[in-house]
């Protein structure tokens, strides 16, 4: 008995110890535009802008890092992407430097990919003072939990790869997003297929997963409209490693082609398994998530002639290739190899990292001083930015990429564009 | 005085419990032949080499599937625990095969091509060897250390722990390997896509090399390992063990010796069917048991636990209805797990003891 | 030294060793060197590599715990060190044999870190604590000197003086307490326990307002969970009916909330809480579809039964199918949560709400243990056959049991999406399933308050504890096992009164009082 009396008053001092430990952050309670927005001057050296901003200021203190927070799955079988994510943005936080004497530092959270962890991480970022920006979150389940968290206390969003459509359509002020919709990605892919490369029976896959499923409907539903017979739509099992059931079901309906909506990994095995089960003629059409030397690595010869699409990249950059040098040599592996956004991770953290020194001020006690509301506002109104990944432009909503895709074929082991 | 099964002598009273249960097999085979008749003779859009072709593949997934889940029927059958962390075992001996052939790809021989390319036998021999070996391994230490503790404990604490385990070993992986999804290096000869080309019913079907390799590999070692447990000491006392410990040690066998035998014996099964997973479908990453390690489970289930012919079988008729049965029932292909699953719980409700019964010792009851 | 005791510590020395090397090549050390550097006040950035002397101080306390624990209370003092020396010895050439390799990979310069992801070259410099090749024979003095050093202080420390001392303490807090309870009140030793809960009653009421959005959330999870575990108590502790599949329970609760309270797929606003009330509805009827072809399953069969289950209901969840019903893989997002006076709440009301809903059902709970229903779920959980003997209808208790189950777990699953304004299929994965039966067995079964501790270790901790981010499934894997081996009765075991123990206590009193009377 003794011992559960001992172990309940440790819980308990633990309990007050953590209540305690924190600074009662301020940034947590709801300064909602009914509360009285004007905050005293704290310090003398407070510039004027805090006053009148909606969301307040962060107030960096000297020797204190600027954040910039980002949410991914960092453990369970979606780890690739946040472990990528992470390595992309800490490249990119030593590629930036610093400013007026203040660090940046990334700080990378598990989010589990799920709304529950989505929304731990959001409580977490907005109850530290010192985060005034996410890289993220990477999938769209978290996004939607923490969006409104962010949206409390005016941390702007900036997502490398959230696609749901709805994201946008909630009146978020502080969610942006650079890779393109489904919407607007299907219709291209559809009306590519359709009208450059002349298929009219095309099988619709998709991995039951938000990104692909969204993605191969608008598709499949465009190249309808277009005139088009969609020979089946149909979900596979995600990471499996053999198709050739539903690929040997969709030969028996002589399809051009299958247009695949998912990632490099299900990618591969299904261009493999093509070749065995009565599809070898027919043609490979995956989106953006599978495109990579990943995915070249895993089909070798099966993969000749499929067709992938990113963003409209500029071309090979020199920032582009020294960024790539910069990760094999930093990790040991080659950009893309984990997933496909390692290049829209580096250009959300350098694109934010830019903004904050846009409207930082610095105030008279030495503290830097970033403006909540003038953020959100500065990353929402980003135009015409260039990183290696393309070029971007939120207004109005935060879906940062209005040009369409670009499309790569195989060709002889390597990625040529065709548009 | 045994009663093999917990549930109680059948009173003759109308139990309306077991009418509900005909009801409900009405309903579902009656659901099962509409469903067939419309595919098969209404639509017919199917021919047969595609049904041909479904059944290859489900040989081949079946292979896999019945190598896994003798594995977890052989510890069940000893230790009356579910092994969580076998598919975690398949998962390390995968990435050993996996590790070894990037090793023979870096290997230049002196005609020119890499090792792998110039002695493709002996790379996917000492592929599989060494799969096996590695898991093995993991297979004994994990016994030693997680589950040997805890052999007198309650059913739910070895569960437990076996979970832990299974956590622990596939973020030991995550961590070690990074998440990154690697592929499979065959030797060029057998390289994924490629196959005999063979004309059955009109058509052109190939076999792919990699997945006769795959069935070819597990038929025999489930001969093999037939052989071993009902020819030899080993096997016999195994048996013995299975049966009754207490007697087994009376009569001079070491309980715990054997039991670390069966372990590594499951383990390198696991392994082979690992290393024949890399070969045939080229994904390799830390969270790859998972799955088929539940599948496999269902498959002991489903054939009967503890009995090695029932795993074979229970894994076999798996692979077979994951193919088939979304096609010819013209469901989703997505929904092929649930299938699975259903067909577990409707065989389990008809047939307690899974198809070909369980073979349990007398302690269990 | 015999060779026994010789085999004994060199086999410590070379598990530590392995473990070592384990830990290094999964950045652990980075992370402790990290942590000790942080509690010493200098702060590293995320993903910095910290100071060498940070990472010596880790490996020397390594070094002085394996020596510590080499060493055994019944030797001699000069076999003790003998056995520190041992174990650290092996350990060091165990080590020293893998900076080998780490040195051999510096000096070709390969590149291994695609094959093994944290051997980059500035790792292996820093392991090698900016030695490079020299670095070898510095660990191996290393480890054998702490491991000397770790022995030398266990002999102190167990030895005759301390012991002494230590016991001198105790004896003196033992006093103090008995002359601090004495000194109190009448008043207060009589309602010392109520006192007690009034003070974590108005802990309770005032702390969620206090401590922050972040903390109202980790403990609202927290709470959920307990909810969600008191579920799975009654169907696995009460009636013993082994289920893994809690997380279709869960789902049933949260996707009834979210389908009628969102404006996509349907546009429906029934309001949460008759969508709770459905929510709750919704759980049992699955419960009854489980529970009615399974009545005869044995154990472990209807686990995986049970697993079966709440894969299927993730699946339908997530298939193309039903996606026009459920929202498929997107999931259904802007759940609309209850309102208080016209206003919605915000999280310090939703803790208050999980609060009540804590407590409701660990009255509910109590009152189902003490009651006619819970002694027949005891009477089939103990054994079934003299249960069925004595007349307790097996089928109808045990589908009880999973219907009342059934409804703690989705009144959690309710609150659960209406708290996260969002939920989708992968929120209700085998790991949830998993994540709560580890939980009360880790915390105990059948016992309120470990359930309440094995929610806080295994849910709480990890979000206060982010430090070890990275690792934290990894340490939630090992702590399963390690929790299984060391303590499998839970970290605060129900205490079930044990008549058979007092009755023979008692016997053996009588008798020997009787033999007294005897001898006399």
């Amino acid at each position: 008995m003794k011992k559960h009396v001992y172990v309940s008053l440790v819980v308990l001092f633990a309990l007050l110890l953590a209540s305690c430990a924190p600074a009662a952050a301020p940034a947590a309670e709801a300064p909602a535009a009914e509360a009285p927005a004007a905050e005293a001057p704290a310090a003398a050296g407070e510039p004027a802008v805090c006053a009148t901003d909606d969301y307040g200021c962060a107030k960096i203190e000297p020797g204190q890092t600027i954040k910039i927070g980002m949410g991914s799955p960092m453990t369970g079988g979606d780890s690739a992407f946040g472990i990528d994510a992470e390595n992309s943005g800490k490249i990119a936080v030593a590629d930036f430097g610093e400013f007026e004497g203040f660090q940046f530092e990334l700080v990378a959270e598990d989010d589990t990919g799920t709304a529950e962890g989505g929304a731990a991480v959001a409580n977490k970022f907005a109850a530290d003072p010192t985060v005034v920006g996410v890289a993220g979150h990477l999938f769209s389940g978290a996004s939607f939990a923490a969006a409104p968290i962010y949206e409390e206390v005016g941390i702007p969003m900036l997502s490398p790869s959230a696609t749901n459509p709805d994201l946008t359509k909630q009146g978020f002020r502080v969610f942006n997003r650079v890779p393109f919709t489904d919407a607007l990605q299907g219709k291209a892919a559809a009306e590519y297929m359709y009208n450059v490369l002349g298929f009219t029976k095309v099988a619709f896959l998709h991995d039951s997963q938000d990104y692909g499923k969204g993605l191969a409907e608008i598709a499949a539903a465009e190249f309808e409209a277009l005139g088009g017979e969609v020979v089946e739509l149909l979900g596979i099992v995600s990471k499996e490693a053999d198709y050739s059931p539903v690929l040997s079901t969709i030969a028996a309906k002589d399809p051009e082609a299958v247009y695949f909506g998912g990632y490099t990994q299900d990618a591969g095995v299904i261009t493999n398994n093509m070749k065995t089960t009565g599809l070898e003629n027919a043609v490979f059409f995956g989106c953006d998530g599978t495109f990579g030397t990943d995915y070249l690595n895993r089909t070798a010869a099966n993969g000749e002639g499929s067709y992938h699409a990113t963003p409209r990249t500029p071309p090979d950059t020199p920032e582009k290739a020294a960024f790539d040098d910069a990760y094999m040599e930093a990790y040991g592996v080659g950009p893309g190899e984990l997933s496909p956004f390692t290049w829209n991770s580096y250009d959300t953290t350098t694109a934010l990292m830019e903004k904050v020194t846009e409207v930082a001020v610095l105030g008279g006690d030495g503290a830097l001083y970033i403006p909540r509301g003038a953020l959100v506002d500065a990353v929402r109104n980003l135009t015409n930015w260039t990183g290696i990944s393309g070029t971007y432009t939120c207004p109005p909503v935060g879906d940062c990429n209005i040009e369409g895709p670009q499309f790569w074929v195989v060709e002889n082991g390597e990625f040529v564009a065709v548009n | 005085m045994q009663a093999k099964k917990e549930s109680p002598p059948r009173i003759k009273r109308r139990n309306y419990f077991n009418i509900i249960r005909t009801i409900f097999g009405i309903l579902v085979a009656a659901y099962v032949v509409w469903r067939l008749y419309t595919v098969l003779v209404v639509e017919q859009q199917y021919t047969p080499d595609i049904w041909i072709r479904l059944l290859i593949a489900g040989l081949i997934i079946g292979g896999v599937y019945s190598l896994v889940a003798i594995g977890y029927t052989l510890v069940y059958g000893i230790l009356f625990m579910i092994n969580f962390a076998h598919g975690e075992v398949m998962m390390i001996g995968m990435f050993a095969g996996y590790f070894f052939l990037e090793a023979t790809k870096s290997i230049q021989t002196a005609s020119g091509l890499n090792f792998s390319n110039a002695h493709p036998v002996i790379t996917v021999l000492l592929a599989f060897v060494i799969g096996m070996t590695v898991a093995s391994t993991t297979g004994f230490f994990l016994e030693k250390i997680a589950y040997r503790p805890l052999r007198k404990a309650p059913r739910l604490i070895p569960l437990i722990s076996a979970i832990g385990a299974s956590i622990f070993l596939q973020n030991a992986a995550q961590l070690l390997f990074s998440p990154q999804v690697r592929d499979y290096a065959n030797p060029s000869v057998i390289n994924r896509g490629i196959g005999w080309p063979v004309t059955i019913a009109g058509a052109n079907i190939t076999i792919s090399y990699t997945g006769a390799l795959t069935f070819g590999m597990s038929i025999l070692l489930m001969i093999g390992l037939y052989w071993l447990v009902q020819k030899t000491k080993l096997g016999k006392a195994m048996r013995a063990v299975a049966l009754d410990k207490k007697t087994a040690a009376l009569m001079g066998i070491d309980v715990d010796a054997i039991i670390s035998r069966t372990f590594i014996i499951s383990g390198a099964l696991a392994g082979a069917a690992g290393v024949m997973w890399g070969f045939h479908n080229g994904i390799t990453y830390f969270y790859v048991g998972f799955l088929p390690g539940i599948k496999a489970f269902t498959a002991a289930v489903l054939g009967g636990i503890g009995n090695i012919p029932g795993a074979m079988l229970g894994g076999m008729f798996l692979g077979l209805i994951e193919s088939i049965a979304p096609t010819a029932l013209g469901i989703s292909y997505q929904l092929k797990d649930v299938i699975a699953f259903v067909i577990l719980i409707v065989i389990l409700i008809f047939r307690p003891s899974g198809i070909l019964g369980e073979v349990l010792s007398e302690e269990k009851v | 030294m015999n060779r026994q005791l010789f085999r004994a510590s060199s086999q410590k020395g070379i598990t530590f060793g392995i473990v070592l090397i384990f830990l290094v090549l999964i950045n652990f050390h980075i992370m402790a060197a990290t942590m000790i550097s942080k509690l010493m006040g200098t702060n590293v950035l995320r993903g910095a590599i910290p100071e060498v002397r940070f990472l010596t101080y880790f490996l020397v306390f390594f070094g002085i715990w394996i020596g510590w624990s080499a060493a055994s209370k019944s030797e001699k003092a000069g076999t003790r060190v003998l056995q520190g020396l041992v174990a650290g010895l092996s350990m060091g050439v165990v080590v020293a044999l893998f900076d080998l390799i780490l040195v051999y990979l510096l000096q070709t310069q390969t590149d291994m870190r695609r094959y093994l992801t944290n051997l980059g070259f500035d790792n292996i410099n820093f392991f090698l604590q900016g030695f490079g090749a020299n670095g070898i024979l510095v660990h191996l003095g290393m480890f054998v000197l702490s491991g000397v050093v770790g022995s030398v202080l266990e002999i102190f420390f167990q030895s005759e003086g301390v012991a002494n001392s230590k016991q001198a303490v105790r004896n003196f807090l033992a006093e103090s307490k008995d002359q601090i309870l004495d000194r109190l009140p009448d008043l207060v030793k009589k309602t010392g326990k109520y006192l007690f809960y009034l003070i974590l009653l108005v802990l309770l009421f005032m702390l969620p307002s206090r401590w922050g959005s972040y903390y109202n959330f980790v403990f609202g999870l927290v709470g959920l969970y307990v909810i969600a575990g008191i579920g799975l108590n009654i169907m696995l502790g009460l009636s013993g009916q082994f289920m893994i599949g809690l997380a279709a329970f869960f789902a049933m609760g949260a996707y009834s909330v979210a389908l009628l309270n969102a404006p996509q797929p349907h546009g429906l606003m029934w309001g949460f809480w008759p969508a709770l009330l459905i929510g709750i509805l919704a759980a049992v009827i699955v419960a009854i579809l489980m529970g009615l072809p399974t009545a005869r399953l044995r154990g472990d069969y209807l686990g995986i039964v049970t697993l079966g289950f709440g894969e299927i209901v993730r699946l339908l969840l997530q298939s193309d199918v039903l996606s026009k019903f459920t929202g498929g893989p997107r999931g259904i997002q802007n759940i609309q949560g209850p309102t208080l006076m016209g206003k919605p709440f915000n999280d310090v009301t939703y803790m208050y709400l999980i609060l009540i809903c804590m407590a409701v059902s660990i009255f509910l709970y109590y009152r189902l243990e003490k009651s006619r229903t819970g002694r027949a779920w005891l009477a089939i959980k103990e054994d079934l056959i003299v249960a069925q003997a004595t007349g307790v209808n097996i089928q109808k208790y045990r589908l009880l049991a999973l219907c009342i189950g059934a409804a703690f777990a989705g009144l959690a699953g309710g609150i659960f999406a209406a708290r996260n304004l969002f939920t989708g299929p992968n929120d209700h994965t085998f790991m949830v399933s998993i994540n709560i039966l580890s939980l009360i067995i880790v915390g105990g079964m059948n016992s309120i308050p470990g359930i309440l501790l094995g929610a806080f270790t295994l849910k709480g901790l990890p979000e206060i504890l982010r430090e070890i981010e990275n690792y934290r499934l990894l340490v939630f894997g090992a702590l399963l096992v390690v929790m299984m081996l060391v303590r499998p009765e839970g970290l605060w075991p129900a205490s079930r009164p044990n008549l058979e123990h007092e009755v023979k206590e008692k016997i053996m009193k009588d008798k020997a009082l009787s033999e007294e009377e005897s001898d006399a």
